[in-house]
């Protein structure tokens, strides 16, 4: 057994933070061999006894001048997350936008497929080479670490290669070849891609997740069963969670586009486009968020399941604050969400009759959002403790806890589906003779559903710890039970109804495009911030409870230091989506032309200057 | 590029303004556990002491368990007075051997009103040594009684640990083949097979020389018998055994092993 | 809950809303204002006992950025908020006003940072617990003491043996005055020659909250164990009370409590009384 000198568990001590790993990766094609030279060159080096030999001669780990290697592997895994989020979502919402143009005919419908996916081409290059980078990183900089990883999973690297280079075939197809078969088939490319894209998420996820919760392995760490290494315990969830999560991301950065591309627009047409887009990347981020936090409770009772000390340590213990900051993100990108959606209001006419209830909506919204924000300990100075009377407040105890967390999150979602329900009705007037029936059902079941939540989360306090548990799904379902009944009953509703108006795409005050890159932000510093948590719970291991991390990076760091770096990474990643948006914007340019008078920078459009003012003017009137 | 730029100060300022929010919460650096030295001759006082640090450290006790906190909907049992109810716990067993129990089989028996779900804290990731453990019963002994416990005590379970099993790898099927254990501790540095001398005898054809007790005494007790030339070299091989950790390591199969592929050249 | 507050609050704002509906129109903007004044004084004054500052801070952070929102989801009514503002910068009628605010404005900051700077440094907010729950049991000097059932053994002769009891008094003295003064003061009010140096100050035992609501084995384990015995759930802790088990006697210890109790004239909580 070739065992990472120093590494395994009873040696000396180390933790570990936040060096999130080996993820997935895509690559264009001439990557795709470079990254197979790599890690077939990485294997060989392995398997090579010459070079296995001299084990006293390796490190364990390599430092970097200025930055630590863990703050360096952080950010660059983090990117490559970003970006491989982003390559995987869009083509599931292009697929399925796609799919609606060629059902319902509507042109327009392909259009915004095509401009979704024209983002994906850069951005699928960038993430092969964030890939290339990290694993280059990880060899360097973590030589015991990749060795260990790389025995335990050799077996998958020839799939993900291979899966790789078919999703560059796929991906290339997809988007060069849009128009240029038959619907069917290019239909067909783009289901294809999505299968090949989260078949090389999964195996990625393999890799990663082995290092929280590992399976397969015997107390010494020698590899038992490759198939249990890889579906150990938190494998699917997490496959789960970053699907829908993947979703919203890149339903939250397609919007960004859209509102970059509104406010950027020249003429009406433009703009009504890119609003319409905007409103639609909006829309998917928002409906994969609502059943994101139960996959995320999947996901916890996995941890929780495999060890449960590493459940609290997550949830209780040193990480218990950097909830209350998710909570902080969440509450925001659910006010952001509703926000966009009573803006978006503005364009529709008959809108008028439902701004009265904006205000009760946003007082629930508000409620819920201190409730979920509400510290379970607090931070108090030695008066403030005297006059409590220790470290709990009386009050703020009650809405510290998971009852109180639960409720307040059902009612977010509740609430954010009821603004969607008024947007949809805005311009519509129910035609059907049982209106006022439906009408009233559709209120009783909200009424019913919210009291029956209330009860329990209220009911939460009198039971203990274990039936508490059990409440949460019962609040589940019955939010699920809410939103399906009313969409249905809506549906038949509205059918046939008399319209008081179109909808007047493009008609939207600048602010909300402003809310839609608050959105995008917002998803990405969560992003960051849940993936420091999935890495840096393992603390002081690399693979928790078999390769100890002994650098000197073993410390788990302040919460205020993992905030810092989420920041810089988002800001990082936002200036490569500048490079995106910008690089995929310039085929729509128009060609080159000499012209004695351009004295413009050269990525200004060669627009004749009239034009341009013209187009300059009505943009900022608006 | 106007619109560029304030959305790229948009995002400075967002981001700036959650980093702001990750320093309004409490700031706390966690450092890895340290190891903690056990000598063999600890009074019991200063076996309180360590269990106490390795209860709140190493251990990850207080991760779960409270101390002192008598509310109603706790998840796992409070500790602060183990010390007196261990006893009670269990009928026919002690304090000590019930608490041994609750650590190297935890879900042997579960406090009632309480949920199985404590892991063994012998093995990884915890992974508390034998010693280690004798300290934390001291401590939770004094928990409400008097330790009874020293670090002589041996306990229904011992030798779980990783450690246990890294020294007697036997206990795990003992497979280490006789030229690995050859070369393992360094018998072939001063042993040549192919007759030369080196710092010892060469053990070319020394099945023929020696019987197998023979052999086995010649490892055992290597300086029962100096092999005519080698006089200067007595001790040696005993003292080197023991600082590559061969007494403690090899197993009696290994050993066998390893005389039958001696008694075999 | 401070129900009387919020009850004021509550009719300040019907109040406003019926002057408003009938007399005057307030614009959003106005009432962004007083909805944020309102909820400020209803966390800070309406609750008791009173929030940490901290958790006011997080929740008018979420109330500010409501009120933002709600005032800019309705363009109208975010235009006529901007034209107000727009106004009284532009227009000369409020020129007076304008400049009042101006010039009130850097005198806010000036006057929270003087202070912020003229009262005596805080130590930084933290969760430690000043009187932390005893632990069951301790050792001392090999044995184990039950602080749940621990009495001062001396105690009793208060009224069996006067005599003898006033020794044990005298002896308290002596083991105060070659100890503790130094830092817990001649009249025990924690002033003593080295207080200042300490944060946190030393116990004033004339304080009614300190060793009059505490069992005389409290106080046991608090000097026997010092500082370094605080369980880890007080911590982050910077006491530097001493561990006396080192240097004191288990005598010593109960004398020096028993001439606590009758120097400041209290009397140690019962047994059997929860803290």
């Amino acid at each position: 057994m070739i065992r990472p000198s120093g590494l395994i568990a009873p040696f000396p001590k180390t933790p570990r933070a936040g060096m999130p790993m080996i993820r997935r990766c895509c690559a264009t094609m001439g990557r795709v061999l470079l990254i197979g030279l790599v890690v077939g060159g990485a294997m060989a080096l392995l398997c090579d006894p010459a070079f296995a030999a001299p084990q006293e001669a390796d490190p364990d780990y390599r430092t970097l001048p200025f930055i630590s290697s863990r703050v360096a592997i952080w950010i660059i895994a983090e990117l490559h997350l970003m970006f491989a989020a982003f390559v995987l979502a869009v083509p599931m919402f292009a697929l399925i936008i796609e799919y609606i143009g060629y059902k319902t005919g509507d042109k327009r419908f392909d259009q915004l497929a095509y401009d979704f996916t024209k983002l994906l081409s850069v951005s699928f290059s960038f993430t092969a080479t964030l890939g290339a980078l990290l694993t280059f990183g990880l060899i360097v900089l973590y030589p015991a670490l990749t060795k260990y990883l790389v025995k335990i999973f050799s077996w998958t690297f020839l799939p993900y290669v291979l899966l790789f280079f078919f999703e560059a075939v796929f991906l290339y197809a997809y988007y060069y070849g849009w128009g240029k078969f038959s619907p069917r088939v290019h239909l067909f490319l783009g289901l294809m891609l999505n299968i090949v894209g989260t078949a090389i998420m999964f195996i990625a996820n393999a890799w990663l997740t082995f290092m929280n919760t590992p399976s397969g392995i015997d107390e010494l760490g020698n590899l038992t069963s490759i198939w249990d290494a890889i579906n150990n315990y938190i494998w699917m969830p997490i496959n789960i969670h970053r699907l829908i999560a993947n979703m919203a991301f890149g339903g939250a950065i397609g919007a960004a586009y859209g509102a970059y591309k509104f406010l950027g627009a020249r003429t009406l047409e433009e703009k009504a486009h890119y609003d319409w887009m905007g409103y639609i990347g909006n829309f998917i981020a928002i409906c994969a968020l609502l059943p994101l936090p139960f996959a995320g409770y999947w996901l916890g009772v996995e941890i929780y399941a495999y060890d449960q000390s590493l459940g609290i340590t997550l949830m209780g213990g040193t990480f218990s604050w950097l909830f209350i900051i998710q909570a902080v993100l969440i509450g925001n990108l659910f006010l952001a969400a509703n926000y966009y959606l009573w803006l978006s209001m503005g364009r529709i006419a008959g809108a008028e009759r439902y701004r009265k209830f904006i205000k009760y909506l946003l007082a629930v919204i508000t409620l819920c959002f201190i409730v979920w924000a509400t510290p379970h300990s607090l931070v108090a100075t030695v008066e403030e403790a005297r006059a409590m009377g220790g470290s709990h407040h009386p009050i703020l105890n009650v809405l510290g806890v998971m009852s109180a967390k639960n409720t307040a999150v059902n009612l977010l979602i509740l609430t954010t589906y009821v603004s969607f329900l008024l947007y949809r009705r805005a311009n519509k007037d129910a035609t059907v003779s049982w209106a006022k029936t439906g009408n009233l059902v559709q209120f009783g079941i909200f009424a019913v559903v919210v009291i029956f939540v209330v009860f329990l989360g209220v009911y939460g306090y009198f039971v203990d710890a274990q039936t508490r548990i059990g409440l949460s799904q019962p609040q589940v379902f019955s939010v699920l039970f809410a939103m399906v009944a009313v969409t249905v009953i809506d549906i038949f509703l509205f059918r046939g109804a008399k319209k008081r108006g179109d909808i007047a795409w493009g008609k939207i005050p600048a602010r909300a495009q402003y809310a839609l890159f608050f959105l995008a932000i917002t998803f990405a510093w969560l992003m960051g911030l849940m993936g420091y948590v999935r890495a840096g719970m393992r603390q002081h291991w690399h693979v928790y409870g078999v390769v100890r991390d002994t650098s000197v990076d073993a410390f788990t760091p302040t919460l205020g230091f993992a905030g810092l770096v989420v920041s810089i990474t988002v800001i990082i990643f936002f200036l490569f989506i500048a490079v995106v948006f910008f690089l995929s914007g310039l085929s729509s340019q128009k060609n080159w032309v000499a012209s004695p008078k351009r004295t413009r920078r050269w990525f200004r459009r060669a627009k004749p200057a009239d034009e341009l003012d013209a187009g300059t003017l009505s943009s900022d009137a608006s | 590029m106007k619109h560029a730029l304030s959305i790229f100060g948009f995002t400075i300022l967002v981001s700036a303004f959650y980093w702001y929010v990750s320093l309004w919460v409490p700031q706390k650096r966690t450092e890895p556990p340290e190891d903690i030295a056990i000598s063999q001759d600890l009074t019991t006082d200063e076996m309180v002491a360590i269990g106490e640090e390795i209860v709140a450290g190493k251990g990850t006790c207080l991760t779960c368990h409270t101390m002192g906190d008598h509310s109603t909907t706790l998840r796992f049992p409070d500790l602060d007075n183990i010390g007196a109810v261990a006893a009670t716990r269990v009928e026919g067993q002690d304090d000590v051997a019930y608490l041994a129990e609750s650590m190297y089989d935890p879900n042997a028996y579960v406090v009632p009103g309480f949920v199985a779900g404590m892991p063994l804290v012998a093995r990884p990731p915890i992974a508390l040594t034998d010693d280690e453990i004798l300290t934390v019963i001291a401590y939770l002994q004094s928990l409400g009684g008097t330790p009874t416990v020293t670090m002589a005590t041996t306990l229904e379970g011992q030798g779980q640990s990783v450690a246990a099993e890294q020294a007697a790898p036997v206990a795990a099927g003992g497979n280490r083949d006789a030229e690995t254990l050859f070369t393992t501790y360094l018998c072939n540095t001063c042993h040549s097979l192919d007759g030369s001398p080196l710092a010892g005898p060469s053990l070319q054809g020394v099945g023929g020389r020696l019987s197998q007790a023979e052999i086995y005494e010649s490892i055992l007790d290597p300086d029962a018998t100096i092999a005519e030339g080698f006089a200067a070299a007595t001790g040696t091989m005993g003292t080197l055994l023991n600082a590559v950790g061969f007494s403690e390591q090899v197993s009696a199969q290994e050993l066998q092993s390893l005389v039958e592929y001696l008694s075999g050249l | 809950m401070n129900l009387l507050v919020l009850l004021v609050i509550v009719a300040a704002l019907a109040a406003l809303q019926l002057v408003a509906t009938r007399w005057v129109t307030v614009n959003r903007l106005a009432w962004m204002a007083v909805w944020w004044v309102a909820i400020y004084l209803g966390l800070a004054y309406g609750i008791n006992p009173p929030l940490p500052s901290s958790i006011i801070v997080l929740f008018m952070a979420i109330v500010t950025l409501a009120l933002a929102v709600y005032l800019s989801a309705d363009s109208d009514e975010l235009a006529s908020a901007v034209q107000t503002v727009t106004a009284f910068i532009v227009e000369k009628r409020f020129r007076v006003a304008l400049l009042t605010v101006l010039a009130v404005l850097p005198l806010l900051v000036a006057l929270k940072v003087y202070t912020n700077l003229s009262n005596p440094p805080q130590p930084p907010s933290s969760s430690r617990t000043i009187h932390p729950p005893p632990p069951a049991s301790i050792i001392f000097d090999g044995t184990a003491i039950d602080l749940a059932t621990a009495n001062n053994p001396y105690r009793e002769l208060e009224h069996t043996d006067p005599a003898a009891f006033a020794q044990h008094v005298e002896n308290g003295r002596r083991v105060y005055f070659e100890n503790c003064f130094y830092c817990h003061g001649d009249n025990m009010q924690g002033a003593g020659m080295f207080a200042h140096g300490y944060d946190p100050i030393p116990a004033n035992f004339n304080d009614p909250t300190t060793i009059a609501m505490l069992q005389e084995s409290y106080l046991f384990w608090r000097i026997a164990k010092g500082a370094p015995g605080l369980p880890s759930e007080s911590t982050p802790w910077s006491s530097a009370m001493p561990a006396w088990e080192n240097f004191l006697t288990e005598e010593e210890i109960w004398d020096v409590i028993i001439f606590l109790y009758e120097f400041t004239g209290y009397e140690p909580r019962a047994q059997g009384m929860p803290h």
